[in-house]
């Protein structure tokens, strides 16, 4: 029993990051109809920026008179230059090609991510980056279930941003304008949505979100790598279909289904073959379910 | 279009003869082979510096005769099969006097067979797999020990000195660290130590909470991790202690780096790794050590010292034979008994230069000398 539960709070914090990052592909999928392959090295990027921000921090003190006001300042720091590389690459990669094949732009947004990832490469070394571990050890210790303050702070973290999000996407009036640009960019412009401008803020919110996995996520595991957004940006895409791509809610439970099977497949099956779970599930919904758990039918007929 | 290719093709072989025949100085070509780029760069970029070092020794010694430089060509074999080959062929390419390199077994394998059909000496600093020196090939070196005997002496201080009764194993399935933990498990085994589980993981995974909850869980008396990578290492390392594992850890060498203490930090304390002895008293490690400071590098890795040797060695045997010609050079190389930096260098008939592995520990952020295992006491 105490297994099982040590197992469920694992898969919580595995899947909350997985949901956090699967957002940004369902949100600009959403708006644009885009993959955009690009969006792990935001995450990526957040968890760099993370260990720039914190490293200073740490090296002038204030990590130990203010741990709480570090990391969240590093947080929302973080967060924001996420954002603004997502406007800059969308400007740069994704704007010029609005009314080309959709075929073009997923190039595009191919080449953005071995650029950005090899752009990390080249200006952070290929060493790994090891974050300031200060707060980062420790937690509530039950005996055989231990709940480290790391996984408290990203399943918390993790809720605040969901829930965060939902009210910004389902009660403000951005987040109109970007249902309505999703629905249909033409119309939606004709009442007079900047429809550009809602695209380049669905990237930036969908960036700001996988930065802030990519900061917690160095925090966790305590480095992070140039390459360290391939893997989680290809299991949160497949946990992006599984929701229904397009569909915020589903992506949220896509990501916690997908981190949750993956740390029982590997608790109780087998940790050699964790990472095929996601993969199995990626095509068994497309084969049995295309649309996802909560997609809707989308009209192929419209541009 | 055609007249156009020739034309050009033609200018670029001129240019190519023009430049091999220009200027009299001759330059003495040697190869490393490692994964420059890659999750393995760390060690990589420590074997291509431990050669820099070695011909940075040997040219203030006075040089090679008869050569106005040495020139090194460091190629990435990006711990791959393929790549590593492809890196071999252009050492043979560039004619180089013997290869330093590489470090992933799996990859030092097939390049050495490249290598072998010139007859290129090749100098491994840190394949430790059984199969690199029991290929019967006629100019291939090892510098550092052998799998077989590792795993001996992890067990050997598991039974003697931590007096354990039960392990847990972990590995990540490549064929040195896979290799190394079913030698652990058999001989474990055979002490009567009892095996609780061995999982594996994935190379390159980050997140090990479900299979340390099962170490947890299964509550053994030691974890043992036979990981590739010293990040992966210092990883499992942090979210083990964190997740309240306190049994000793014991890795192995190729977790064995300074990146572990700089990621792990106080996680890694404590932790025990098998790995050759060395005696930092030795004049010629002196030596190594400073130049390696000199040229900025930072603090040596875990192959650093053993690719100074093999490049060293190599650079010796040229010198006192007096040719690049690989018999001759095998000739010295296996007549060589001296003091490296690592270890004492004598080649034995197969290859290799004998295993020393002995059991150092993480301590204040460093690697210390730990456990003796032929006289099972403290260093």
């Amino acid at each position: 029993m105490e297994f099982f539960i040590q197992q469920v709070i694992n898969g919580l914090t595995l899947g909350g990051l997985y949901a956090l990052i699967a957002l940004g592909y369902t949100m600009v999928y959403g708006i644009i109809q885009l993959i955009n392959f690009a969006h792990g090295e935001f995450f990526a990027a957040g968890g760099y920026m993370g260990v720039i921000l914190l490293t200073f921090l740490a090296a002038h003190g204030y990590m130990e008179t203010h741990p709480w006001f570090c990391l969240f300042g590093a947080l929302l720091l973080t967060m924001g230059y996420c954002a603004m590389l997502a406007m800059a690459v969308e400007k740069v990669a994704y704007k010029p090609l609005r009314y080309a094949s959709r075929l073009s732009v997923l190039l595009s947004a191919l080449g953005m991510s071995i650029f950005l990832q090899n752009g990390l490469m080249l200006t952070q070394g290929v060493y790994d980056k090891a974050y300031p571990t200060d707060f980062t050890s420790g937690g509530l210790d039950f005996g055989l279930i231990t709940f480290s303050y790391m996984q408290i702070l990203i399943v918390a973290v993790t809720i605040i941003l969901l829930v965060g999000l939902n009210a910004l996407v389902f009660r403000t009036r951005i987040g109109t304008a970007m249902r309505a640009t999703a629905q249909d960019k033409v119309m939606s412009s004709l009442v007079g949505i900047n429809s550009n401008r809602i695209i380049a803020t669905t990237f930036a919110i969908g960036a700001a979100l996988a930065a802030a996995a990519g900061i917690m996520i160095g925090l966790y595991y305590g480095s992070v790598r140039y390459d360290m957004g391939f893997v989680p940006g290809i299991k949160a895409f497949a946990a992006a279909v599984l929701g229904g791509i397009g569909n915020i809610t589903g992506a949220m439970i896509g990501g916690l289904i997908i981190g949750m099977v993956e740390i029982f497949a590997a608790g109780y099956l087998s940790s050699e073959y964790k990472d095929v779970w996601a993969f199995i599930i990626l095509i068994a919904v497309l084969y049995f379910r295309p649309t996802g758990i909560m997609g809707e039918n989308v009209n192929d007929t419209r541009v | 279009m055609k007249r156009f290719l020739f034309l050009s093709l033609s200018l670029a072989l001129a240019l190519t003869v023009a430049t091999a025949t220009a200027g009299h100085a001759k330059t003495l070509k040697v190869g490393s082979l490692s994964p420059l780029t890659g999750p393995y760069a760390a060690d990589g970029n420590d074997i291509a510096n431990g050669v820099r070092a070695a011909i940075a020794v040997v040219e203030q010694e006075g040089g090679i005769p008869g050569y106005d430089a040495i020139e090194l060509f460091a190629q990435d074999s990006a711990c791959d099969p393929r790549q590593a080959v492809a890196a071999a062929n252009k050492l043979v390419n560039e004619k180089v006097a013997f290869v330093v390199g590489a470090y992933c077994s799996s990859a030092t394998i097939p390049a050495s067979e490249t290598l072998d059909e010139e007859s290129i000496p090749m100098l491994t600093p840190a394949s430790t797999s059984e199969k690199v020196t029991e290929r019967g090939l006629a100019h291939m070196y090892r510098l550092c020990g052998r799998d077989d005997d590792q795993s001996v002496v992890a067990v050997k201080f598991m039974v003697e000195h931590l007096k354990a009764g039960t392990v847990y194993i972990i590995d990540d399935k490549t064929t040195y660290s896979q290799g190394l933990a079913d030698n652990v498990e058999t001989r474990a085994a055979a002490t009567g130590i009892k095996v609780l589980g061995h999982d594996h993981v994935n190379q390159g995974d980050k997140d090990f909470s479900a299979v340390l909850t099962k170490v947890k869980q299964a509550d053994p008396a030691v974890f043992y991790m036979s990981l590739q990578n010293s990040s992966s290492g210092a990883l499992m390392a942090i979210q083990a202690r964190r997740m309240g594992i306190n049994a000793p850890i014991i890795g192995q060498d190729a977790v064995y780096h300074p990146q572990l203490m700089e990621i792990a930090k106080e996680a890694a304390e404590g932790m025990y790794l098998t790995f050759g002895f060395i005696d930092e008293e030795r004049p010629l490690y002196k030596l190594f050590r400073e130049q390696y400071a000199t040229m900025g590098f930072a603090a040596p890795g875990a192959y650093s010292g053993y690719a100074f040797d093999a490049a060293y060695a190599a650079l010796k045997a040229i010198k006192e034979s007096d040719s690049t010609d690989p018999d001759k050079m095998k000739a010295a190389l296996m007549a060589m008994d001296y003091d490296g930096a690592t270890k004492r260098i004598k080649f034995l008939e197969n290859g290799d230069s004998g295993s020393n592995y002995i059991i150092r520990k993480v301590q204040g952020g460093e690697f210390i000398n730990y456990w003796n295992p032929e006289t099972n006491t403290l260093y």
